[in-house]
């Protein structure tokens, strides 16, 4: 069989057609939409370049101890010292308090709500994490002061008194008030709706067909979560993860109530009632602080800024990788 | 092209919207290759083929659709009255106001009424200064669906069913008053009833416009159009056109070996 | 079948008849299973005067495991044991979720509800002091002050969002993806961060002093990625065959946007809108740092402004019985707007979208 187009001619030279605007208000609608996407990409730029641009004086004169040092000094002025590594530490420490202590909680309530409730139930469920995400951190800080404190030093008592021979769970301070422990589970309260969402999305978007087909072979229902649903949706649940981790990062207010700032860094006694955080201790300095330790607590927000926005990235990028239909 | 001796036969009436060495592209993809069509004035022209030949995207080529496809690509002309739409500094949007485009799946806009559907057109090309309620009763009577609305129109489009709202998207593009109308498997989507309705439209259309019609079904392309042109893409080469001439010659009288498969029925 | 054929693997075939349900008294199950270990449990805790907290950890939860694992057995056989663990744990942590929120949910309203009365609406903080009966002064300026504030915002970043959603779906620009991106990034900015970078740009320089516009200024970040996700996501839903058939018409796309595209993606824009102003409503570091706040009516955004958060903030700092009542109230307050924004967002997803309806009808 001959081809269809058998005729000796050349292929003419290709033209590239784009749907280019033609009228004026045209090119004003589509002008104004870029302009909004430059606007997005110069903000967070701009937040970045003054940042950088105001904390390099002190970044340059504490070099690298300002994130390993553990001193803060403004008080000579002939030799300031700014230090944030109790605080660096203490956030990373109660970030992943709370993650490990949200991660149970939030992929259960996925599981519950995707796979093990009726629908109606699901829908309540539903309603209930959606609501706990909306409610605002101030909130969530007070009600650890005045509701949640008690209760979790009770809880730190209790691990003291039972599994105290594990370094974790030592005490020599005495107080169980405002520790590490108490502010990761109030960041854990607060990533738990952001972790489940993502994680739900993500369990209601596998292949049922895939879980039907193990069923149908036999399998369980735990089988089936353990080998099917876990390892299908673990890149999506990760994302979710580092999400709430970036928030639990960020998280300011609630853990300036609840948490004992302090400059001595606690590496692992979770339960000791001193910590720190990096946000907490910009609102708690920078009332009263000098020009130069201004500059230096935006040194710190930038280190956080930058942490922050590397942990955000690389959850969007796996996130996006689970979910190859949202392209 | 060798195979078009049937072209012959249409020589002598007025054209009205041709194509000349048509070529397409999807980013790398040559998918149509020199694609000269001619469609007379008033006639209806079925476009036929298996699918993914390139007819509905050569369709798409004729009022500047395909552009909105991004890393589309294209080479030829597509002359209307004697103009080439691809001429630099032709506004696509005034293109599209003379050639109407009647969608596979309906496409009413859910968000108006019957009677807002019908001027829609109007009023999204920003036309001022025209009578309503003479352009709604007459495009819905030449699309032939003013008695079952006519005391419903201000209910929303949604609430009529499949086959009537392609008719109210015939409407729509008739309301514009364009010289042709462009219709890509306008009844793959409804029941039997509604296409021989939709069939019939088109019939009393042709009085009037030009018209070319995308369409899987023989029996539709042998009732509704006066030439037909066979599209076939074989074996990762682009799409063409093997045949193209009167719908009588092309059904009955094939020259092409491969359309008397297509057409009887072998393959696609 | 007794002799092994050819065709089979030499796996023995299951020998259980897959109709012989093994135990089949449900609500005798259903006892064991939930009601006799919560009992049992109670009991010794009660008995022994033990912690409640131990008593839920160490004799609860594994004497619940123990028994849903049984009945599990007698109804599956030995997979039934994982299952029940399984659902016994999925349920416990679920419930944990729920009495979480319920705690906050609980203590904010009947706490909250002690401070609240009409006055408390009304008033302001002028004269009040953390030992001032709560009689007297309210959380009506900070509510104003809340309104202008985030008013201001939703002003300026809404149409900003509208405008990105249009770019990541309207346009076929091939940054699209990294701006997507970015925009997502941009939802983990610490808030302190956002306030901080006001703070040091326009008030540590001098440039001005501490004013409600510049709170606006510092939430414009946080607010941005809700707004252009969720309207982007509804944009999205609008199906491309009316888009096109709306080109097709011979629309400029800025006619085929707002005539066609924006309507049938409403509900979704107001949802969107909603949820912005849920997300940054309660946000207090960003205020702090840029507003600070103030005890009298404030209603020109160039001054020194009264906030909620920055309420709650204010009463909570200075740790009296009178003042943190005073916090309790301002967040219930605080938790009604969420509230009203919330149900809002549900009611105006709740007509069908666009598409729904057009598919219904095919």
């Amino acid at each position: 069989m001959s081809s269809v187009s058998e005729s000796s001619k050349p292929v003419p030279a290709k033209r590239k057609l784009a749907a280019k605007p033609h009228l004026v208000q045209d090119k004003v609608f589509f002008g104004v939409a870029r302009a909004a996407a430059v606007g997005a990409v110069g903000i967070v730029g701009l937040i970045l370049a003054y940042l950088l641009f105001m904390s390099w004086e002190t970044l340059a004169k504490q070099g690298f101890n300002f994130i390993f040092g553990s001193q803060w000094t403004a008080a000579d002025p002939e030799n300031m010292i700014f230090q944030i590594g109790p605080m660096l530490w203490g956030s990373l420490l109660i970030a992943f308090n709370g993650v490990i202590l949200a991660v149970p909680m939030a992929i259960a309530a996925a599981y519950f709500i995707e796979f093990l409730a009726t629908s109606r139930i699901a829908k309540i469920a539903t309603t209930v994490v959606d609501l706990l995400a909306a409610i605002p951190s101030i909130v969530i800080g007070l009600w650890g002061v005045g509701v949640f404190t008690p209760v979790a030093a009770h809880w730190a008592e209790l691990l003291n008194q039972n599994l105290g021979f594990l370094p974790l769970f030592k005490n020599e301070a005495g107080s169980f008030v405002g520790s590490p422990f108490i502010a990761g589970w109030i960041v854990a309260v607060m990533i738990v709706p952001i972790i489940t969402s993502v994680t739900r999305e993500i369990f209601s978007q596998l292949d049922r067909d895939v879980i039907n087909a193990a069923t149908a072979l036999g399998a369980s229902r735990s089988s089936t979560f353990m080998k099917v649903i876990l390892p299908t949706s673990s890149g999506g649940i990760v994302g979710g993860v580092l999400l709430g981790l970036g928030r639990a990062l960020g998280e300011t207010v609630a853990i300036f109530f609840v948490l004992n700032l302090s400059f001595e860094i606690n590496w692992v006694d979770v339960i000791e009632g001193r910590g720190g955080s990096i946000a907490s201790m910009i609102v708690a300095f920078f009332g009263a602080a000098t020009p130069e330790e201004v500059k230096a607590l935006i040194a710190a927000g930038l280190v956080l800024f930058v942490i922050t926005l590397l942990i955000n990235w690389l959850a969007a990028v796996i996130v996006a990788k689970a979910q190859p239909w949202r392209k | 092209m060798s195979d078009l001796s049937n072209a012959a036969n249409l020589s002598t009436i007025e054209a009205h919207l041709r194509s000349e060495d048509v070529n397409v592209w999807f980013g790398e993809r040559h998918v149509l290759r020199d694609v000269s069509l001619t469609f007379p004035v008033n006639q209806v022209t079925a476009l036929i083929g298996p699918s993914g030949c390139g007819k509905s995207t050569f369709l798409r080529t004729l009022n500047r659709m395909h552009e909105l496809i991004p890393s589309a690509g294209f080479a030829g002309r597509i002359l209307l009255d004697g103009e080439d739409i691809y001429e630099p500094g032709v506004d696509p949007t005034n293109v599209r106001l003379k050639i109407g485009m009647v969608f596979q799946k309906p496409n009413p806009f859910p968000t108006m009424s019957i009677k807002e559907n019908v001027l829609s057109g109007l009023k999204l090309s920003g036309r001022r200064g025209y009578d309503a309620t003479e352009i709604v009763e007459t495009s819905l009577r030449r699309a032939s669906i003013w008695n079952e609305v006519k005391d419903r129109l201000g209910d929303p489009a949604t609430s009529l069913s499949g086959g009537q709202q392609q008719r109210l998207c015939i409407a729509r593009s008739l309301a514009m008053n364009p010289e042709v109308i462009l219709m890509d498997e306008p009844c793959s989507a409804l029941d039997p009833g509604s296409t021989r309705r939709i069939e019939e439209t088109i019939e009393e259309l042709s009085e009037t416009m030009t018209i070319v019609i995308v369409t899987h079904n023989m029996q539709q392309a042998q009732r509704v159009s006066h030439q037909t042109a066979f599209f076939l893409a074989e074996d990762g080469n682009p799409g063409g056109v093997v045949e193209f001439g009167k719908t009588e010659d092309v059904f009955n009288n094939p020259i092409d070996l491969r359309t008397n498969d297509y057409v009887n029925g072998h393959f696609g | 079948m007794s002799e092994q054929q050819t065709a089979t693997t030499s796996l023995p075939r299951p020998d259980q008849s897959p109709w012989q349900v093994r135990d089949s008294r449900k609500t005798r199950n259903l006892v064991l299973a939930s009601v006799l270990p919560a009992i049992v449990s109670a009991a010794i805790a009660l008995g022994m005067n033990i912690d409640a907290t131990i008593a839920m950890l160490l004799i609860f939860v594994p004497l619940q495991l123990v028994s849903a694992g049984f009945v599990g057995y007698r109804i599956f056989g030995r997979k039934g044991i994982a299952d029940a663990s399984l659902v016994i744990f999925t349920i416990f942590f679920s419930a944990l979720v729920g009495v979480l929120l319920f705690s906050v949910l609980f203590s904010v309203i009947t706490e909250g509800a002690k401070a609240i009365s009409p006055q408390f609406f009304l008033q302001n903080n002028v004269y009040i002091t953390s030992t001032t009966s709560l009689e007297y002064g309210g959380v009506g300026h900070a509510v104003l002050g809340t309104f202008i504030i985030v008013g201001l915002t939703t002003l300026v970043t809404v149409p900003l969002g509208i405008a990105l959603a249009v770019y990541l779906t309207e346009t076929p620009s091939k940054a699209r993806g990294a701006v997507r991106t970015l925009v997502q990034a941009m939802s983990g900015l610490p808030s302190v961060v956002a306030g901080l970078f006001v703070y040091a740009a326009l008030i540590s320089t001098g440039f001005t002093k501490y004013a409600g516009w510049l709170g606006s200024l510092a939430l414009i970040p946080l607010m941005l990625p809700t707004i252009t996700r969720v309207a982007e996501e509804a944009l999205r839903l609008v199906p491309v065959e009316l888009r096109n058939g709306a080109l097709a018409l011979g629309a400029p796309s800025y006619r085929a946007f707002f005539q066609v595209t924006l309507p049938a993606a409403k509900s979704g824009i107001i949802t969107a809108v909603l949820l912005g102003i849920a997300r940054i409503i309660g946000e207090t570091a960003p205020l702090l740092l840029t507003v600070n706040y103030a005890n009298n009516t404030v209603l020109n955004p160039l001054e020194s402004m009264a906030a909620l958060p920055t309420y709650i903030y204010q009463n909570l700092d200075s740790a009296n019985d009178t003042s943190l009542q005073r916090a309790w109230g301002a967040a219930l307050v605080v938790l009604i707007f969420v509230g009203i924004i919330f149900t809002a967002a549900r009611l105006a997803t709740r007509p069908k979208t666009a598409k729904q309806k057009v598919d219904k009808n095919v």
